[in-house]
């Protein structure tokens, strides 16, 4: 009323009168944030806020966090079970009952006449870790299958695999509180504000108080690069060149760190041996960084009171995926750089409870970081069940990229999905099409009834999604936090704890076991098995979690807090108590472009998305800022070929092709394109692939392609629209 | 009161500040005294009645945007949308971005741009209803979509793209400086939320921590000189020379290496389209502002030529001489003129808050054009009925008298009108209109298509009757070249001046050259040879037939003409807002997503349909009814109070007060 009316209007302000706020961590990356969750009179979640106390997010929440509260209400849920004989007949309603009667019953229909592992279970990293404990206690106690993994293999197998090598365990060593220590970061393939955006927040906050150099290895100008003081636009597939090169400047100018190479690490003349054939001047001509820089970037973070490298898909996805991992951690231990504040090599982790699953699933092994080779691990495990230790395998089946194969070929008959999609995260979509055809029975467990892959399913059964749920999830930097119910799964659908536990109770196997109903009562018995190991939990609870906004493993029984960082005493889980400095050769095995296909195809996530978008493309206030897929082209080869902004270009492989929207841009070179991969029907048409030795995980940003001018504009946008429709 | 959580994190709180007494533009930032009249007020946000604590409440606020450090994260756009509970397809804050440079020494500047609450609120002058206020508390520019119309001209007006229309609801919402938020001393939720160390608020002027600079200017960022908006930047690291942008709209910044570096807005070079004809996209919202416009010029410039024809040898056109023909020209015009006023209705959000359009007399060019139009509109109608000597009983040289009377206060009502009408148009924010040709094409079609009306009235009534009809017809075609020539002058000085002067004009002139480029000069062409073939007319006689279906077919072409030409001033124009991103704020995607079938989903955030006249119909009548139960429940006389008291309080409201 400084300028304006005479009268004064009341002011009308949305507002959206919570009468309580409920705790939960956030459902879509690894960050961890704490969100609070209001809910109004009528006991709807109305809005969410982070959670102000918490040192994770300290009140931040990134886009997806801001409307996570939208996904009880969202379009596409699953609210009662679905059946159906044949993939061509419609689904009919059923009943919890028969559904899981006939899931279990094709089960052993299957085990009884293919054999016990002809049936896999490919489970996901957003479940809570003890539906994960639960759920790896059926598959390994229960059903006995040993064709058993999690979608993890897609995003940090590679990671888990490199910090096993290095290490002797999986479990990230270092926090997000180093960002304050730090003297030097390297970011590898790591593109925090977009993927990670909380921890980028953390960075910068602390980048701000003390400006330590940030060197950012990336094809891409992402933000992040952009930002840094030093961007590496490396060639891909080539990391683990870089880092041999690396260690060799580190090495012959004799700037590592002697004394904690000699205490702490083993096989460091055989590593030394490999690495003397990465002088920078041949690593240069392979990773396309220059001599200079590999040298200065060297010098750099050997110097570096404390050092630390994170890395993220740009390392994971890639035929030396484990490789890489393994190649920064040693770049590390060369320099003395773990388990000290600031100097850290850590793994920024994709789902939210990936690390739960690593840590508790059973996927790979036995829970609580147990492997099945290990025959004391059997034997612990098998008698805290109360099952007969040879029921178990001695060695580790399939990882979820050989279930896929060994489903085409005939070896695996039937498929229980637990909520994931691989219609559309999978490499190779016609591939996997035909990999669905071929199975017997497929039966998708999943909140979505509209999840892609429900196309090929028999039975779909609906879950809760997040906070309709209790229990843990941990995050990137070992942290175990609380997610607490706060509100129930619409209609039918039901919690995966429950569904669970009900399927165990159609096994006779089963009955010699305890399925505790109670997430609480789970959570007891993953304790006891934590304690004394690595990732000892047992001094935790719900409350003391939820009163420390999350709690870093290990805390065991009698702790008052958890740890910030592991392998601070130079102690690893090696049997010699010593990590390995591992020797790592290079093979060029990348689809490279050539003449026929001449551009790099590259994918990535974007903020606004989450995996396969079965949640975030509900959301209209996320999905608005890409509702559709788009490929990011240098504008100087779009010239060339012709090829206008906001037209849709056609991208050939030897796999297959796709229509895609064509956003110029100098942020890629000129032989390469970026997709964002969360879209259906889209980059996984044309990608590859191929998989790494160690870790089974597949690379996804390296294949080649060829790309063409669409004249038809309007038949292109009716493919694309036809895609978008899930 | 907002609730401060006991757990707030420092970073939400605007931090206590020592500031200049004045702003960069010169303005004091305290906004009133602490014991004057504004001051210890309630904002009585939703009706809650206490005071904030804000020690600086009636200081200036405004944001403060690191574009060095923005990276895009949405974090500000999501905080805001959930906080004010926005459907997809609106959001009062927006981040779009630059970028330039080749790979790798590529350059992106993201840039997150809501209302910057502006010293000289553009909107809330331009805005008929009054929905907007300033208020000495923060100096927060508040819109209240209740009073709102849906006539989005603030939308036109604002340089920033503030004020958000909402099709679906017809009305407009905009940034409320979340000053529920202020008034317990928390930064807004946008603020709160970023993540990248860019967007940060407080009193205007004071530099936040860690921060070193407060420029009123940042690449992509309109002149502002428009509105003296309270928003600082920081933009220190180096830009590359020449920054494009991923939406369609065909701009691109140039550094200029004379001026100081600062940029400057060119034409974009991204597509070099041929020539098209794009006629499809001549519709738009505004089409019954085109069909408005002209109609209202014709009427006007018909009953000039009735009114003053005679005097110039016309006495054909007189009452007297065809009394018939004169009063079914008008009573046609008069009709004509109703439904132009009914489509122009219509257009708004709320058709039935028409009467909201007087709220501000004092600032607002609309409410001055629906003012005048009103007075041009009444007097026209007592005209009418004088001339025609339609009141029985009257003496008929009284009555007469009494019709030139009114038609020459008329006139003079009637040339207001139109100059207040072109005024609506001289807006800062869209460089292409803001030329004196929207001037010379409003008087130029009074004079042409006033001249075409009356021809066409009574030439061919004439000819069939047998009367003379050359004479006429001779004087009607040299006024049809005295007005195409007018409005062609002003067309030629206005492309020549838009190529000069750059800007987001030349790149709606480039769009012109090209995209409509067949069009425009098809249209050009036309005028040319009408102005030709008229100027024949005016001065050859061949034969009254003849001349009469020359006549006529070139007006056919000049009316196909006019329209084109004036709904290519309404679809060109492009507004000096912010650069948008390559889906969210550009329009190209926007009419791809909707000629596609892509919008029919929801979640797309854009809206299917352009057109919601429907709903707005079934409110208009809910409310109507509801109107209607009230008055009746309440009486009229009470009604009848109410409203005079509300009319006072207009008129007191439309005096001003400061």
């Amino acid at each position: 009323m400084l300028f304006g009316r005479a009268k004064k209007n009341p002011i009308i302000l949305p507002t959206q009168d919570v009468v309580e706020w409920r705790y939960t961590t956030c459902g879509y990356c690894s960050t961890g944030c704490s969100i609070e969750v209001g809910l109004n009179k009528k006991g709807e979640a109305v809005t969410g806020r982070g959670v102000g106390g918490a040192e994770v997010n300290q009140g931040k929440l990134c886009i997806k966090g801001i409307f996570e509260h939208e996904l009880f209400q969202s379009e596409g849920r699953g609210t009662v079970p679905l059946m159906r004989e044949k993939i061509h007949q419609p689904y009919q309603e059923t009943f919890w009952d028969k559904a899981l009667d006939k899931t279990a019953s094709e089960i052993q229909r299957i085990q009884k006449k293919y054999g016990r592992d002809s049936f896999a279970i490919v489970s996901t990293g957003q479940l809570l870790t003890e539906e994960f404990y639960t759920l790896g206690k059926l598959t390994r106690g229960v059903i006995g299958t040993n064709n058993y993994d999690g979608n993890t293999t897609l995003c940090m197998a590679s990671a888990v695999s490199g910090y096993k090598r290095s290490f002797g365990s999986d479990g990230p060593p270092g926090c997000y509180e180093d960002f304050e220590h730090t003297d030097c970061l390297i970011a590898f393939g790591s593109n925090l504000p977009e993927q990670h955006p909380i921890i980028y927040w953390r960075m910068r906050e602390a980048r701000e108080k003390r400006q330590f150099p940030l060197i950012v290895v990336d094809p891409r100008v992402t933000m992040l690069a952009q930002f840094a003081d030093m961007h590496l636009t490396i060639t891909p597939g080539t990391d683990v060149v870089l880092l041999n090169s690396l260690a060799y400047v580190i090495l012959e100018e004799g700037l590592e760190d002697r004394a904690y190479i000699e205490a702490h690490t083993s096989g460091f003349a055989d590593f030394y041996e490999t690495v003397k054939h990465y002088d920078p001047v041949s690593a240069s001509r392979i990773c396309g960084i220059d001599e200079d820089t590999i040298r200065n970037v060297a010098r750099l973070y050997a110097k570096a009171n404390a050092a630390m490298s994170i890395w993220t898909m740009g390392i994971n996805q890639s035929t030396h995926g484990s490789d890489g991992v393994v190649g920064i951690n040693s770049l590390n231990l060369i320099t003395g750089n773990i388990g000290k504040p600031g100097g850290t090599s850590l793994s920024i982790t994709g789902q939210c409870n990936a690390m739960g699953t690593r840590e508790w699933s059973s996927c790979s092994g036995l829970p609580g970081y147990r492997a099945l080779e290990n025959a004391e691990h059997r034997d612990e495990i098998a008698k805290f069940w109360g099952i007969d230790p040879e029921f178990f395998p001695k060695k580790r089946g399939l990882a979820q990229t050989d279930i896929f194969p060994a489903i085409e070929t005939g070896q695996i008959k039937g498929l229980w999905l637990v909520a994931t999609n691989p219609m559309t995260s999978m490499p190779n979509t016609a591939r996997i099409r035909k990999t669905f055809e071929r199975l017997e029975f497929l039966v998708v467990q999943d909140a979505y009834r509209d999840v892609e892959t429900t196309e090929y399913a028999n039975v779909f059964l609906p879950a809760g999604l997040w906070a309709e749920k209790t229990g843990v999830m941990t995050n990137t930097e070992r942290r175990v936090n609380l997610v607490r119910n706060v509100i129930d799964p619409p209609a039918d659908a039901k919690a995966d704890l429950w569904i669970f536990n009900q399927m165990a109770k159609r096994f006779k196997q089963a009955e010699k076991i305890k399925f505790p109903e109670k997430a609480a009562d789970v959570f007891e018995e993953m304790k006891s098995l934590s304690k004394g190991r690595f990732l000892d939990m047992s001094g935790m609870d719900y409350d003391k979690i939820e009163a420390a906004r999350g709690i870093q493993w290990p805390m065991p029984e009698g702790d008052e807090s958890g740890h910030a960082r592991v392998y601070s005493d130079g102690k690893y889980n090696h049997p010699d108590g010593k990590a390995k400095l591992i020797p790592l050769n290079f093979i060029d095995n990348n689809e490279t472009p050539d003449e026929d296909y001449p551009f790099w195809l590259n994918s990535g996530r974007v903020v606004e998305h989450f995996h396969t978008r079965t949640r975030t493309g509900k959301i209209g206030n996320q999905n608005k800022y890409s509702p559709t897929p788009y490929m990011e082209m240098n504008p100087d080869a779009a010239k060339e070929l012709g090829i206008e902004h906001m037209t849709y270009a056609r991208l050939t492989s030897r796999r297959g092709d796709a229509t895609v929207l064509v956003q110029c841009t100098h942020r890629v070179p000129h032989n390469m394109v970026f997709i964002p991969f969360h879209f259906h029907e889209c980059v996984n048409r044309v990608s590859l692939g191929l998989l790494d030795p160690y870790s089974r995980q597949p690379a996804f940003k390296q294949c080649a392609v060829h790309i063409e001018v669409i004249t038809e504009q309007d038949a292109a946008a009716i493919v694309n629209n036809a895609a978008r429709t899930f | 009161m907002f609730e401060v959580r006991q757990d707030e994190p420092d970073y939400a709180f605007i931090p206590d500040a020592s500031t200049p007494k004045k702003n960069k533009y010169g303005k004091r930032i305290s906004l009133t005294d602490d014991h004057a009249e504004l001051a210890g007020q309630s904002l009585n946000v939703n009706g809650d009645a206490s005071i904030g604590d804000n020690p600086n409440r009636y200081k200036q606020h405004g944001f403060h945007f690191t574009a060095d450090n923005c990276i895009a994260c949405h974090a500000c756009e999501a905080a805001c949308s959930e906080k004010n509970q926005l459907p997809a397809h609106i959001s009062f804050r927006s981040v779009g971005y630059l970028e330039g440079g080749s790979y790798p020494a590529y350059k992106r500047m993201n840039i997150s741009m809501a209302c910057n609450h502006c010293d000289d609120p553009v909107c809330l002058k331009g805005c008929p209803t009054r929905a907007y206020t300033k208020f000495a508390e923060y100096g927060a520019v508040l819109q209240d979509p209740d009073i709102c119309f849906g006539c989005g001209y603030c939308t036109w007006v604002c340089p920033y793209n503030a004020p958000q229309l909402d099709p679906v609801e017809g009305q407009v919402s905009k940034c409320n400086m979340c000053v529920d938020r202020l008034e317990v001393g928390l930064k807004p939720a946008c603020a709160a939320a970023c993540l990248g160390g860019a967007l940060d608020f407080g009193i205007i002027e004071a530099i936040p921590e860690n921060r070193e600079q407060a420029a009123t200017h940042i690449p992509g960022f309109p002149d502002t000189s428009i509105t003296n908006p309270n928003i600082r930047f920081q933009q220190n690291k180096t830009l590359p020379k020449e920054m494009t942008r991923p939406d369609t709209a065909p701009i691109r910044y140039q550094q200029d290496e004379q001026g100081g570096g600062e940029y400057k807005v060119k034409p974009g070079l991204r597509k070099h389209k041929a020539m098209q004809w794009s006629l499809s996209k001549l519709r738009s919202r505004e089409d019954p502002l085109v069909l408005f416009t002209l109609i209202s010029q014709t009427v006007l410039g018909a009953f000039l030529i009735l009114l003053l024809g005679p005097l110039f040898g016309l006495e054909i056109l007189t009452q007297s001489a065809s009394p018939v023909l004169v009063g079914v020209t008008l009573v046609c015009l008069f009709l004509l003129q109703c439904f132009a006023l009914f489509i122009s209705t219509m257009h708004l959000g709320k058709p039935h808050r028409f009467y909201r359009a007087f709220n501000n007399l004092r600032y607002s060019p609309v409410s001055r054009e629906v003012a005048s139009l009103s007075v041009f509109f009444g007097l026209f109608a007592a005209y009418i009925i004088f001339i025609n000597g339609w009141i029985p009983g009257l003496h008929a040289g009284f009555s007469s008298g009494m019709g030139v009377t009114f038609g020459l206060f008329a006139m003079i009502a009637g040339l207001i009108f139109i100059y207040a009408m072109q005024n609506i148009y001289r807006i800062k924010a869209r460089p292409y209109w803001d030329h004196w040709q929207v001037l010379t094409s409003f008087y130029g079609s009074v004079i042409s298509l006033g001249a075409i009306a009356v021809g066409l009235f009574f030439a061919p009534a004439l000819f069939v009757i047998g009367e003379p009809v050359l004479p006429l017809l001779s004087i009607l075609s040299a006024l049809i070249v005295i007005g195409l020539s007018i409005e062609a002058m002003g067309l030629y000085a206005h492309a020549k001046e838009l190529n000069q002067q750059g800007g987001e004009g030349a790149a709606a002139h480039q769009v012109q050259s090209s995209q409509f480029g067949k069009t425009y000069y098809a249209r050009n062409i036309v005028f040319l040879i009408a102005i030709q073939m008229m100027a024949l007319l005016a001065v050859v006689e061949f034969s009254a037939a003849i001349n009469l279906l020359l006549w006529l077919l070139t007006v056919v072409f000049i009316l196909a003409a006019a329209t084109v030409g004036r709904a290519l001033f309404y679809v060109l124009v492009i507004p000096t807002t912010m650069p948008g991103a390559f889906f969210w704020k550009n329009e190209g995607f926007q009419e791809h997503a909707r000629d596609s079938g892509l919008a029919e989903m929801q979640q797309v955030g854009v809206l299917a349909k352009t057109d919601y006249h429907h709903e707005h119909l079934e409110r208009a009548k809910k409310e109507i009814i509801a109107d209607w139960q009230a008055i009746k429940e309440q009486g009229f006389l009470v009604s009848l109070k109410l409203f005079k008291s509300e009319v006072q309080q207009r008129w007191q409201d439309a005096r001003g007060s400061r």
